[in-house]
């Protein structure tokens, strides 16, 4: 702010802070009135300062009601310009990274040729010589797994819109996960709307992103046997509801709060990225839709998705 | 928009075979051959609209082939075929831009379904509807 702020404007400040200052004064001035043997005056006096007091007070939480809204969507652009220019500088780095990881595989491999041939005085130096190559081709797979996960993250998507039968396009995601899930004594339940009108949406996004929690869900569920349930609902004239929830382990507030930021993840490092759930929530905000969870520690968790049934094209977010 | 050419990649010659004639017996250009490695040739000296990819596969697998036929040919759709369910190559392909995951065995119709709505993306991102 700064500047230099006229004695009315501060005064102005003030009242705004201590609504009931004016109220104060003009009490005081009652009883002293009243004191002076002026009951009625006093009187007077007493009510006009707690009524203003009162008619400042209630603006007051009035205004900062309709601040909030506009206080969240300030918030929310800012987390998503941050992320946007995240993602640009994930990007580059990991097209820079690229390049050196190709190279090392290249050379891994060549020299995985030229063992073919090579001798050595004690054999056992020859099969360790392989291991050692091959952990170092595993690793750069490894590396390249993040790297071509973060540059999905950042790809730019244009979403090609079809008419799609949402019901099918879950349900094909569903059964390709179902044998992972039947080996591991889970069960997956499907409690699909029934005339559901055709979608418009991007089907091979959606595809993705559906798997991706359909992959978390199992996830989540560390013991044998559990239960993932698949809900679709035409909740209004204009949007469908999908949800999918798991008996797993739950998560607490903390832990939720986080569970869409890139490179989140409770999982032990090399087992995820922890960018299946930031590139889902991508997805989603591209197809005009919101992805919220609901979960609390052994409790399992709720992914619910809200998708419109006719496609509007997107503003840009800059 | 029902004339359309499609590639079917199998390494099951029975496979391949029976479902390349059926196709044809629908009125499509249908080719069929048995490696990615033959997919990507047959791609360079030909357009194809949709592929027939099977994931697994002896040499070059169906990921790989996904990802290299992508690099050459970006429009065209790619539907991957598995025989057995695995959640890691159905994100995996889904990454690289396929266009759908179908388990075997599978309905001819549903195939063919999903086969027009695949071209169906493809004119749509030609820009051609």
């Amino acid at each position: 702010m700064g500047g230099k702020k006229s004695p009315l404007q501060v005064t102005a400040a003030r009242l705004w802070q201590w609504p009931f200052l004016p109220a104060v004064v003009m009490a005081t001035a009652g009883v002293l009135l009243d004191w002076w043997g002026r009951p009625g005056l006093g009187l007077i006096f007493l009510g006009v300062a707690v009524w203003s007091g009162l008619v400042v007070n209630h603006l007051r939480t009035q205004l900062a009601q309709a601040e909030k809204p506009r206080l969240l969507m300030e918030e929310r652009l800012l987390q998503t310009q941050k992320l946007a220019a995240l993602g640009e500088m994930a990007a580059g780095i990991s097209h820079e990274i690229n390049n050196p990881l190709a190279i090392i595989r290249q050379e891994a491999e060549w020299l995985e040729e030229l063992l073919k041939v090579a001798r050595f005085q004690d054999a056992s130096q020859l099969g360790e010589f392989r291991d050692s190559l091959g952990e170092i081709i595993r690793q750069v797979e490894r590396a390249r797994e993040v790297t071509s996960k973060v540059l999905d993250l950042a790809r730019e998507r244009r979403a090609v819109i079809q008419k799609l039968d949402l019901n099918r396009l879950l349900e094909d995601m569903a059964r390709l996960v179902e044998e992972e899930a039947r080996k591991r004594q889970i069960i997956i339940k499907r409690n699909f709307a029934e005339n559901l009108p055709p979608l418009e949406s991007d089907g091979p996004l959606l595809r993705q992103a559906l798997l991706n929690l359909l992959l978390n869900a199992l996830q989540a569920i560390k013991t044998e046997g559990g239960e993932i349930t698949l809900t679709t609902t035409w909740v209004d004239p204009d949007h469908v509801k999908i949800a999918v929830r798991d008996t797993g382990e739950g998560m607490a507030a903390d832990i939720r709060a986080k569970i869409f930021l890139p490179f989140f993840t409770t999982k032990p490092p090399g087992q995820g990225t922890g960018l299946g759930l930031a590139i889902t929530q991508t997805i989603i905000h591209k197809l005009g839709g919101t992805i919220t969870v609901a979960s609390a520690p052994q409790q399992g968790s709720t992914f619910t998705i809200m998708l419109p049934l006719l496609w509007e094209e997107q503003e840009e977010l800059p | 928009m029902e004339k359309f050419r499609v590639l079917i990649v199998d390494d099951e010659d029975d496979f391949r075979e029976t479902i390349v004639k059926r196709l044809r017996a629908r009125k499509l250009e249908v080719e069929g051959v048995e490696s990615g490695e033959a997919a990507l040739k047959a791609v360079e000296a030909q357009d194809f609209d949709v592929v027939v990819l099977d994931v697994r596969m002896p040499g070059l697998d169906g990921i790989e082939t996904l990802k290299e036929l992508k690099k050459k040919k970006p429009l065209t759709e790619v539907i991957m075929l598995t025989g057995h369910a695995s959640v890691e190559s159905g994100i995996q392909g889904m990454q690289l831009g396929a266009f759908d995951y179908v388990m075997k065995p599978v309905p001819l119709d549903e195939l063919l379904d999903k086969m027009r709505q695949a071209y169906e993306r493809k004119c749509l991102q030609e820009g051609i509807i």
